[in-house]
């Protein structure tokens, strides 16, 4: 159950979310993402099948690649380790980054980065 | 592939490191100085993470948890909810990419940063996660940029065309694409940037307080 795609977002909605913080309806429960690690959802709020990294991937499978429509870092902290996920829209981290999660962070859906991940890479800080 | 340890290790690396940040930087034997706030980015950060580390630690162990071991599935989920917070998020904002990101308010993770940024959670959160993103609205607005939209274009034409068996042919299309994305990216992120100022000056405030707050929460260095 995908939620929308990009090509349906409509400028002016864009133009609305960019005069600032909206509050919306959070996901009804916390993410199921293992301690540690980075996870993303082929459904919003994360649901359906869950794909979780410990570490970097520069090429997604397939079966989440461009088909991810939620996420959430379980980063552990502390100091040298890289907490925070940067998602990239191309494998390899190229393209343009998604989104930069801290540890604890969710995102239940994404009206612009709906099925738009391939590849993510841990860092220090956005 | 997976380039870090996986959780154990890297716990154990985190308490290596924060034994490494907080015994160093001896001075005359028995004095013990009052501690600066670090000048470099990259050391603030390291400060930052070891105080965090040190509350969430002690926070867990309150609750009979920790970081350092294998858990199962169900051990996991116990050590997820009092770390990350469970039950519908409390904070909650959308950014102008259209991603509305969430964090919980009842973890350990939680606690911890109130104990450094104060009690004023969302105006840390809301800072931290409009600044954390700039990079990726200025991404949002390239794409609607019409000449990156047209160099986008012609190198997916040219892809779709050559198929994966000879990319090389793509590589005068690749070459204008990243042109035009390393000519629009510093502009649009200072665009970006100063659009995003109130959240900017709120983030160096709110982090230059943790600062030193963490000071307080990491052993005195003597």
């Amino acid at each position: 159950m995908k939620l929308l795609t990009k090509s349906l977002i409509p400028a002016a909605a864009a133009a609305l979310l960019l005069t600032g913080a909206l509050a919306t309806a959070a996901p009804a429960a916390a993410a199921d993402c293992p301690s540690g690690h980075f996870c993303a959802w082929e459904h919003t709020n994360f649901d359906g099948q869950r794909a979780n990294w410990s570490g970097d991937d520069g090429w997604w499978e397939s079966w989440i690649a461009d088909e991810d429509s939620s996420w959430a870092n379980h980063g552990i902290s502390g100091p040298g380790i890289p907490d925070h996920v940067k998602v990239y829209s191309r494998a390899h981290q190229g393209g343009h980054m998604t989104i930069c999660l801290a540890p604890g962070q969710e995102v239940g859906y994404s009206a612009a980065a709906n099925d738009d991940g391939d590849s993510h890479t841990w860092a220090m800080s956005c | 592939m997976p380039r870090l340890p996986p959780l154990p290790l890297r716990a154990l690396c985190a308490a290596a490191a924060v034994a490494a940040l907080t015994s160093g930087c001896a001075s005359t034997p028995g004095s013990v100085r009052p501690p600066d706030v670090p000048a470099a980015e990259r050391a603030g950060d390291d400060l930052l993470k070891s105080a965090q580390h040190t509350l969430v630690t002690r926070c867990l162990q309150a609750r009979g948890l920790t970081l350092d071991r294998k858990a199962s599935v169900a051990e996991d989920r116990r050590l997820q909810a009092a770390l990350f917070g469970s039950g519908p998020s409390e904070l909650s904002l959308t950014l102008p990419t259209g991603h509305t990101v969430t964090a919980h308010t009842d973890g350990c993770l939680a606690d911890a940063r109130r104990t450094l940024y104060g009690d004023d959670e969302r105006s840390w959160f809301t800072a931290e996660v409009t600044v954390n993103n700039l990079r990726a609205e200025a991404g949002a607005r390239m794409n609607e940029d019409p000449d990156f939209q047209e160099a986008l274009a012609r190198r997916n034409r040219c892809t779709a065309a050559a198929r994966a068996a000879a990319p090389e042919r793509c590589a005068r299309e690749e070459a204008e694409l990243a042109e035009v994305r390393s000519r629009l990216e510093p502009e649009l992120l200072a665009e970006v940037r100063a659009l995003r100022d109130k959240e900017l000056t709120a983030y160096r405030q709110l982090r230059n307080r943790a600062l030193h707050r963490a000071l307080d929460v990491v052993p005195a260095r003597s």
